[in-house]
């Protein structure tokens, strides 16, 4: 192995990942508090009432943020099912068995605050011409098709290369869903003349107030995920010998 | 008051403007999901933490009584059986 | 490993597959059977009238078409898992891709076309205007191969589980949603009196990936799941 790829490796290693998280949650934890502190403050007493939709952009600031990050799963899924696959690094699938869970709650959340902001924007809790709402809910589905693959293998290493491959191509199919659905949208436009525009009619401040919370959630995913994977390390490297040390030193 | 806060009596903040429920609910969501989802990894951290130390003490014990033969035959069968 | 035996092995493959099938009919009855059941029962269940039916036909047909292509999938790598030829066919020295690729064929041959054939028959029953029938069995020809071999990868990753339960429906749906987009798009078109083409030409690019890619994360798949 030449020395360029030793960094690769090194990042690939359980102990090196704990060993490091360990530094970094605190500071992880801070921002995240801090940026949440900020957005939620910000977008519930400060963020003014929009012209049309009234209070309820306060609703938005959230869902938006939630909608944006919940797109990153699965290219993040697929990143590391790719790690797995070619340099068969176990923390890869660590990180990629602990995503997909999250990435669910993550979509279930932008369906539910979806919904709740359409119930007074469209006047209904569900709206099929929405084409996010309706290319999420398949996203749904094939996180939920990613998650109860992993549970129904035994095999920890057949389960982690399985899953792999379907992140990927389901990586892929996310994509394609989410045009052909834009694109089926378009050519089925609602009868009432509804703004559908998320966000359409709000100004400066509204994007200032969302982009501090899309930074809060982004951090509560690493936190979350960080943790999940920590936690996914203690129970695979229970044999090793600096996790037997850390065991014995915890309380 | 503090300049900027866009509502004049905590009564108006709580009603939202008539959306009460709506943006109330979401925020209620969002709260529920943020901590669920850190806390029951440091939950199941715990847990883990736990079990291990006792494997840990328990093959500790095996060791010392497979040192010390003398010392409780009836121990070690248990021990294997968690092994297992 | 020259071209001639590659090509050789694919047709061996092909006629091997059409063979065991022709000999168990109920892989070819089930899903046919099963289309026309489901079929049948939208026009109860939604409204007997023709104005009504005229307007979800297509829609139905695909639907029905889609439900019976993943009962039939699941009997794709069974057999050939539990009597051990699916190991053999990883052993082969021939390129992995093309044996998958024809095992796709053969299945769609015998579980797909037939459910295509029928389809104008029960597209009739549902009152389908005269100008959708010749678009939707196009669309039908180049959108089922679509759904069988992204099919085939969930099968190719489930094939030495027990119990699949939803594990099929829940990946294979999502990714049938393009093709039933721009297959009911492409009937709806030509009802409305345009042209079709633009839809079938996607779903013939849908198509033209499928078998360039498919077969290859089919093939990964396969030798995770029996490595």
């Amino acid at each position: 192995m030449s020395g360029r790829w030793q960094w690769f490796h090194r990042l690939g290693s359980p102990k090196w990942f704990y060993e490091k998280t360990t530094r970094w949650l605190p500071w992880l934890v801070g921002a995240m508090a801090l940026f949440l502190a900020v957005g939620i403050v910000w977008a519930l007493l400060f963020l003014p009432p929009d012209y049309q939709q009234g209070h309820t952009s306060r609703i938005l600031v959230v869902h938006v943020a939630v909608a944006g990050t919940s797109l990153s799963f699965f290219p993040l899924m697929a990143v590391a099912g790719t790690v797995t696959l070619v340099w068969r690094i176990k923390l890869a699938d660590m990180v990629a068995k602990n995503a997909a869970p999250l990435g669910a709650w993550f979509t279930f959340l932008t369906l539910a605050t979806g919904s709740i902001w359409g119930s007074v924007s469209w006047g209904t809790w569900w709206e099929w011409t929405d084409s996010r709402l309706v290319s999420m809910l398949f996203q749904l589905f094939l996180l939920l098709g990613v998650i109860s693959l992993r549970t129904a293998i035994e095999n920890a290493e057949t389960a982690a290369r399985a899953c792999a491959l379907l992140s990927i191509v389901g990586c892929i199919n996310v994509v394609i869903i989410k045009y052909s659905v834009d694109w089926w949208n378009t050519l089925h436009q609602p009868s009432s003349p509804i703004s559908m525009e998320v966000g359409s009619p709000n100004g400066p401040e509204f994007w200032v107030a969302t982009a501090v919370m899309i930074v809060a959630v982004y951090l509560f995913l690493a936190v979350s995920l960080i943790l999940t994977t920590r936690n996914e390390i203690l129970q695979r490297e229970d044999k090793a010998q600096w996790v037997r040390e850390l065991v014995a030193q915890a309380r | 008051m503090i300049d900027g806060i866009q509502f004049n009596s905590l009564s108006e903040f709580l009603a939202m403007g008539g959306y009460a429920f709506n943006v109330w609910s979401v925020y209620a969501l969002f709260a529920i999901f943020l901590v669920a989802n850190l806390a029951l990894p440091l939950r199941k951290r715990r847990l883990i933490l736990r079990d291990q130390k006792r494997r840990l003490a328990a093959l500790d014990a095996r060791e010392d009584s497979a040192r010390d033969p003398a010392d409780s035959a009836g121990w070690e069968v248990s021990m294997a059986g968690d092994e297992k | 490993m020259n071209r001639a035996g590659a090509g050789a092995a694919f047709r061996a493959t092909l006629k091997r597959d059409l063979l065991i099938s022709v000999k168990r009919r109920n892989d070819i009855l089930n899903p046919f059977m099963f289309f026309v059941i489901v079929v049948s029962l939208f026009p109860i269940g939604i409204s007997p009238e023709s104005a009504m039916l005229r307007q979800i036909a297509a829609g139905v047909i695909w639907i029905a078409v889609l439900l019976a292509s993943m009962l039939s999938m699941d009997s794709l790598y069974r057999s050939d898992y539990e009597d051990g030829s699916l190991e053999q066919l990883l052993l082969s020295s021939q390129p992995l891709y093309l044996l998958v690729f024809a095992k796709n064929i053969a299945h769609w041959l015998v579980s797909g076309l037939p459910v295509i054939l029928v389809s104008p028959l029960l597209a009739y029953m549902l009152a389908l205007p005269a100008e959708g029938y010749v678009t939707l069995v196009l669309s039908l020809l180049l959108g089922t191969p679509v759904v069988g071999m992204l099919g085939s990868i969930a099968v190719a990753l489930t094939v030495g589980l027990g119990s699949r339960g939803l594990i099929l429906a829940v990946i294979t749906v999502p990714m049938s949603v393009p093709v039933l987009i721009f297959g009911t798009l492409a009937v709806q078109n030509s009802l409305a009196g345009g042209s079709p083409l633009g839809y079938l030409a996607l779903l013939g690019a849908m198509l033209a990936a499928a078998v360039s890619l498919a077969p290859v994360a089919t093939a990964a798949a396969l030798r995770i799941s029996l490595n």
